[in-house]
């Protein structure tokens, strides 16, 4: 309980303020939905919402899924030489530069409407976190360490496996967390474009003036990044509790 | 009326796409000369107009009839002035090669990309059913999917698309989406009740400035578009001439801008039917002639 309340403290407030706020007539309710409206719209358009949310989750997982083993290979790649780094580091830059917005109607003529276009869309926003904190965990190994491996005679393949790559955990897994809100922002935008789920009901219910049902989306968006976030502290936790200090001070 | 003292106050027109010749009218209105001093929003895809009239963060803006039907019936006191389009220009292209007859022939097989939330959208839908159409978003102006895929339709403006497929070498054909009877008022001109109260003589002015930018628009576009262009240089001059006369059936078709109570009760009508708002909104609250 102690640990649920600090955050309880400010919804709350905060959806108490709204409500009072939309009800008194402060603001138009056209602007901003109150949040029993909202709450009213999901439960009006339940099944609806459902089947967007299961499409939606679907698509983030998958893109997010394919950016964390891409990204993690790329990032091996980039760490096994500077020359390769070089070469193609500012390539991997352009991933987080590119305008998700803009591309997003290629994306259907490359991979057509439906499914591939939306985990499409998760993936390229979601790789460039993991590519630049797994390189940084993977060329931050303690030197000391690595030059005992190295007395010992280890071979490139059982150091990186036994010892950077571990060693780059606490990174790679900062790196999916940033990595996790991305593929379901992303997976969003590409539905806007490619059609389906949560995507496909925030432009009809917008187009529709239905401020509820666009916030009744968002939120479940929401849901959807919060729980991606919480399976990867669940994996941090699993992983880095006996040895990493981020995960021994709660 | 005119202001006497000094400059006058500031409007701005909020636009909900960019400039083009819809908005001709807009761009051709001798708003000094009327005692106006008017800066036009352009905007893009999903321009909340209506909201920010509501909002106040735009004294006036566009938006088509039943966007501002469905607004009031929320609580948002929007208020028609001019009806540019007298007809809607909005239709679903095909084909040609397809060979079909009526809108109903379209939603047979393949696929519509249209913006499923439009109440048009949703009156075919009831009529006739989307079993067999797979549809997906409108890619707005783009017209790329429709040229590679013969049995790909899409929702238009009957006048702009359409001559883009053309001079891409592809034969369509357009069906309004008043053959299905549903028929708003589209690009009209909207300003809040409470602005319209506050200063009327101000809504007045500017629906007189507007009138005259449109006569002289469909009289003479060539000034106006060339500096639309200049605003709006992905679309090309030569589009901007054929355009702003292929849309001229739509607006002159009497008096410029002026509506009736019967078509705006048409309206609600139709949208109370769909369920998008209760019966009890009133025809005449809707507009103002000026």
């Amino acid at each position: 309980m102690r640990k649920f309340l600090p955050p309880l403290i400010p919804f709350v407030v905060i959806t108490l303020a709204l409500e009072w706020m939309v009800r008194s007539g402060l603001v138009p309710s056209y602007l901003v939905p109150a949040p029993s409206a909202v709450l009213r719209a999901l439960l009006d358009n339940r099944e609806e919402l459902a089947a967007a949310m299961t499409k939606t989750s679907a698509a983030a997982l998958i893109g997010f899924a394919l950016s964390t083993l891409a990204g993690v290979a790329i990032a091996v790649l980039l760490s096994s030489s500077r020359a390769i780094q070089r070469a193609l580091y500012p390539y991997a830059v352009f991933f987080q530069t590119v305008p998700i917005i803009a591309i997003a109607p290629l994306l259907v003529i490359w991979f057509g409407y439906g499914m591939k276009t939306v985990v499409a869309s998760a993936f390229i926003v979601s790789i460039f976190p993991v590519i630049a904190n797994t390189l940084t965990g993977l060329l931050s190994t303690d030197p000391a360490l690595r030059d005992l491996f190295r007395l010992y005679g280890a071979s490139p393949a059982i150091t990186l496996v036994k010892l950077r790559f571990p060693a780059a955990l606490p990174q790679i897994l900062t790196g999916l967390r940033v990595a996790s809100g991305l593929a379901v922002i992303g997976a969003i935008v590409g539905e806007f474009i490619g059609g389906e789920g949560l995507g496909s009901v925030v432009d009809i219910a917008r187009t529709q003036q239905r401020v509820d049902k666009v916030f009744a989306a968002v939120l479940l968006a929401s849901a959807l990044g919060l729980a991606l976030f919480g399976l990867i502290n669940l994996i941090s936790a699993l992983t880095l509790r006996r040895w990493h200090a981020s995960e021994q001070l709660q | 009326m005119l202001a006497a003292c000094g400059k006058p106050a500031k409007s701005r027109l909020a636009l909900n796409w960019k400039p083009d010749p819809q908005f001709g009218g807009f761009y051709a209105a001798p708003f000094q000369k009327h005692g106006l001093d008017v800066e036009i929003l352009p905007g893009g895809a999903g321009t909340p107009t209506v909201q920010m009239i509501g909002a106040g963060s735009a004294e006036f803006g566009i938006v088509s009839a039943d966007e501002l039907v469905v607004a009031r019936s929320r609580g948002n006191d929007v208020v028609a002035l001019f009806a540019v389009f007298q007809n809607c220009p909005q239709g679903i292209m095909a084909h040609a090669s397809r060979h079909l007859g009526s809108i109903g022939d379209v939603l047979k097989e393949g696929t519509l990309a249209l913006q499923r939330g439009l109440p048009y959208a949703r009156i075919l839908e009831k009529k006739y059913g989307f079993d067999h159409v797979k549809v997906v978003p409108s890619p707005g102006g783009d017209i790329s999917a429709f040229l590679r895929d013969e049995k790909f339709a899409q929702q238009c403006f009957v006048m702009s698309e359409p001559l883009q497929a053309r001079h891409a070498g592809v034969d369509v054909k357009v069906f309004p989406v008043a053959d299905v009877g549903y028929n708003p008022y589209t690009t009209v001109l909207a300003t809040s009740g409470a602005q319209l109260k506050s200063d009327p003589g101000r809504a007045a002015a500017i629906v007189a400035a507007v009138r005259d930018g449109w006569r002289a628009y469909l009289d003479d576009p060539k000034p106006t578009n060339t500096r639309m262009h200049e605003l709006n240089p992905s679309m090309d001059i030569a589009a901007f001439a054929e355009v702003a006369e292929a849309q001229k059936p739509f607006i002159e078709t009497g008096d410029l801008g002026m509506m009736t109570a019967e078509r705006w009760a048409t309206l609600i009508g139709q949208l109370a039917e769909l369920g998008d708002i209760p019966q009890s909104i009133q025809a005449q609250d809707c507009f103002r002639n000026m």
